[in-house]
């Protein structure tokens, strides 16, 4: 198992600097810290939920102080492959409600597209400015081995959990101030400029001048509300409610004391089903009616798209790596998790002779529930989770256990090794980038592998170190 | 700004304003508790505190009876009551969250942190001698916050909701405290102007923080005619219905008005504050101090409803009725 701050029994020169504070101020003064930092985090009210995981929506994600770390080699070759991920996934997207070149080729069967929850009917035709579906696009990477990681999963509706990666990045620095002085550590502070720059860049056809941008948010009862203000703060935009706004020959205005003003990019932080009352789910009071019609006749553009929760299906994902060949006729930088379709039957049949080695999930679940972990699961288990399998071999994926890495988590007596993953944001507009970072979950009890917040993970601060 | 966010702030603001002034209403009531009374003369302290509170209809249990726990309790604790400090500092902190962007991370640090330690209270807390420490402890959140506002906050028309909120919540609250002077039996007609009397007089300065101030500029005996002119036409003193009315007009003024409704708001404060400047001591008392009182409580409560309808806080969708009931 490949332990992140080690190389065979040496530490690794990123972690040295770890080590060395360690070394000179000892376990105690981190718990310490620890203490200060989790005041700070209740004081400022961040709280945080991971999408659909419900749950306390004023809960505290645990977080820990020792961060996890990334030479800048490492980084290059995670950035440009979760750059050529969301760039394949984009014309993915604007491929299957338009032209559907990949189902003609035979690459992608329709009958995967079409049999979508997420898939939106009203988006055929559409193509939406830049050809951006997702503008923010959460990668989920795991790690084996140096330089060796895997996509576990991707997240093209609405990724959250930006907002930790920024307030724990700006906790760290206050109170290892002297960690950073020496500029080692790359900063993630132009997140904020970066996604007002592309949604600036993606204004639609009948803005004229510098587009005005919005933040829509379901309200102060949502989980991510905390994430929402960030977000609008960050970027100095309004953060609007559905009732805030209205559509009128094909733009939308928010209600402001000085009367009505045009909205022209809207970040939205809804679920497609509530976006439009006139369009999807008809009892929504939280959307604004009207607005899809607006978007397609190009009075305003929706960030993300509707509809572009089809790439975060586990059965589209299987064709991911097929997608960066056929549209971009590039090799993956970033490999998928190899996985068998027990909708198939000799996957099928290899899967149900092997399911004590495997990990298997729902094709449509999330959050880490419903899942076998055949290693750590009773035979009982696995004689109950096949009968699950055999009733509907089509709604199940299975992947091999991997040895997924460790970090140096801080416990009770110092250092110990917990299992983490990584989400980096990538950001489309005119240009797709994201900072050096992203959110690293960790897994705090001894041995687990289930990193989700509402199942005992924490967060740390993710450190990409320059050359 | 969305209209929303400026409701919002205004009411943020408001119920801060609302929790420090139930604290100096509770204040006045110790204090007038706290005069010896030689006579048999019924003690009516607390009763009149529940009706100046505006919360006395909710109160649970004999009002005739009422004693410094059950109104302290009620008028701190009672989530049933929308006025009561807790709800007042819940429902400010609710505010702050739901307009979370349109606030300093520095305002709503005070808010947040100051709901947090209110939970934490208890009758322990405002018995055996503790309830005037926690009274001013309440006042130091109104405080805390004034001073976050004024140095963290953009001077913006965010900032002049905010202030509108404050000055309408005390013009109305100073109003109210005055009254209690009304309500407050004396134990015989004879006393007005008596011994007793003049001691109220004076604890209802010292609720507000202005006794000190009050000697300042008028350098004599409190009198019922100077606290009646410091409380409410006095521009230098900070909680007169004067200096409220002053700060509404200049913020609406600032916020400016682009629609007639707006404009209206506008004119109808400016003649209010107008009608107030060319007042008398002499002419509010002697029309009936409570009954002029009970008018400007009233005329206030107009206004802010015009000031609501201008900015569109209500919007053809109303989101979210606030609690009114004072």
């Amino acid at each position: 198992m490949f332990n992140e701050m080690y190389r065979g029994d040496d530490i690794r020169p990123e972690y040295r600097l770890i080590q060395d504070w360690l070394n000179a101020n000892g376990p105690d003064a981190l718990n310490e810290k620890r203490a200060e930092a989790e005041a700070l985090f209740r004081r400022v009210g961040i709280t945080f939920a991971v999408y659909g995981e419900g749950g306390d929506p004023e809960r505290l994600i645990p977080f820990d102080m020792v961060p996890r770390i990334f030479s800048a080699t490492e980084w290059d070759r995670i950035e440009a492959g979760s750059i050529q991920r969301a760039k394949a996934l984009n014309a993915f997207l604007t491929d299957i409600y338009t032209e559907r070149a990949i189902v003609k080729a035979g690459i992608v069967p329709a009958d995967l597209i079409d049999g979508n929850d997420a898939y939106e009917p009203v988006m055929e035709g559409f193509a939406p400015p830049g050809g951006i579906f997702s503008h923010i696009c959460g990668v989920d990477l795991v790690q084996v081995g140096e330089g060796e990681s895997y996509v576990l999963e991707d997240n093209c509706r609405t990724p959250s959990g930006i907002s930790y990666v920024l307030e724990n990045r700006e906790v760290m620095s206050r109170m290892f101030p002297e960690l950073f002085r020496s500029g080692i550590v790359r900063p993630v502070d132009h997140y904020g400029d970066m996604l007002a720059e592309a949604m600036a860049s993606v204004a639609p056809p009948m803005c004229e001048g510098e587009p005005t941008l919005a933040l829509l948010t379901p309200g102060h009862f949502n989980s991510a509300y905390y994430e929402h203000t960030f977000l609008a703060d960050l970027m100095g935009v309004e953060l609007v409610e559905g009732p805030d706004l209205f559509v009128e020959d094909n733009r939308v205005f928010m209600r402001t004391t000085q009367g009505a003003q045009r909205i022209d990019v809207l970040y939205r932080r809804l679920d497609d089903a509530f976006l439009d009352p006139r369009c999807f789910r008809p009892d929504s009071m939280l959307g604004v009616p009207g607005i899809m019609e607006a978007y397609k006749n190009g009075g305003v553009t929706i960030v993300n798209a509707p509809g572009a929760g089809v790439a975060d299906d586990k059965a589209i994902y299987i064709y991911v790596p097929e997608m960066v060949k056929f549209y971009l006729g590039e090799e993956p930088i970033l490999p998928n998790v190899p996985t068998w379709r027990c909708g198939k039957p000799d996957e099928y049949k290899y899967v149900m002779e092997n399911l004590a080695d495997l990990v298997v999930k729902e094709v449509h679940g999330s959050g880490g529930y419903g899942m076998l972990i055949g290693p750590k699961a009773t035979k009982a288990e696995i004689e109950e989770y096949a009968k699950r399998i055999e009733a509907d071999p089509a709604g199940f994926i299975a992947q091999p256990t991997l040895a997924l890495s460790t970090a140096p988590t801080l416990g009770a007596d110092g250092l110990v090794a917990r299992h983490v993953d990584l989400r980096p944001f990538v950001i489309s507009g005119r240009e797709t980038k994201l900072i050096p970072g992203g959110l690293t979950r960790v897994a705090l009890k001894e041995g687990s592998l289930v990193v989700n917040s509402s199942q005992g993970g924490g967060v740390k601060d993710t450190w990409v170190l320059n050359k | 700004m969305l209209s929303r966010t400026a409701n919002g702030l205004f009411w943020m603001s408001r119920y801060v304003e609302r929790a420090s002034n139930i604290a100096r209403l509770l204040d006045a009531g110790r204090r007038m508790d706290n005069i010896p009374n030689s006579d048999e003369g019924r003690a009516s302290e607390w009763e009149s505190i529940l009706i100046a509170s505006g919360s006395h209809e909710i109160y649970d249990g004999d009002i005739k009876n009422a004693d410094m726990e059950s109104v302290a309790r009620h008028l701190i604790f009672n989530e049933d009551n929308p006025s009561s400090i807790l709800c007042c500092m819940k429902s400010a902190r609710e505010n702050a969250r739901a307009m979370r962007i349109a606030v300093t991370r520095e305002v709503w640090d005070v808010l947040n942190s100051n709901w947090a330690e209110m939970r934490g209270k208890s009758g322990r807390d405002i018995t055996g001698g503790r309830l005037a420490e926690f009274l001013d402890w309440v006042k130091n959140c109104g405080f805390l916050f004034q001073g976050a506002v004024e140095a963290s906050m953009l001077r913006d028309e965010g900032r002049d909701f905010i202030t509108l909120g404050m000055a309408v919540e005390r013009s109305d609250a100073t109003a109210r405290l005055i009254d209690v002077k009304y309500h407050v039996l004396l134990p015989d007609a004879q006393d007005v102007g008596g011994g007793l009397d003049h001691m109220q007089w004076v604890q209802l300065l010292r609720a507000t923080n202005s006794l000190r101030a009050f000697r300042w500029i008028y350098r004599e005996t409190v009198t019922p005619q100077s606290v009646v002119h410091f409380l409410i036409l006095n521009k230098k003193s900070p909680r007169s219905i004067i200096a409220a009315m002053c700060d509404i007009v200049e913020h609406l003024e600032s916020i400016g008005g682009g629609t007639p409704d707006q404009r209206a708001v506008c004119a109808q404060a400016r003649e209010m504050l107008t009608t107030l400047d060319a007042l008398s001591v002499e002419q509010i008392i002697g029309n009936g101090l409570h009954e002029w009182l009970t008018r400007q409580i009233a005329d206030t409560n107009v206004l802010a409803g015009a000031i609501a309808h201008a900015y569109g806080f209500n919007g053809p969708e109303l989101i979210e009725t606030q609690s009114q009931s004072q």
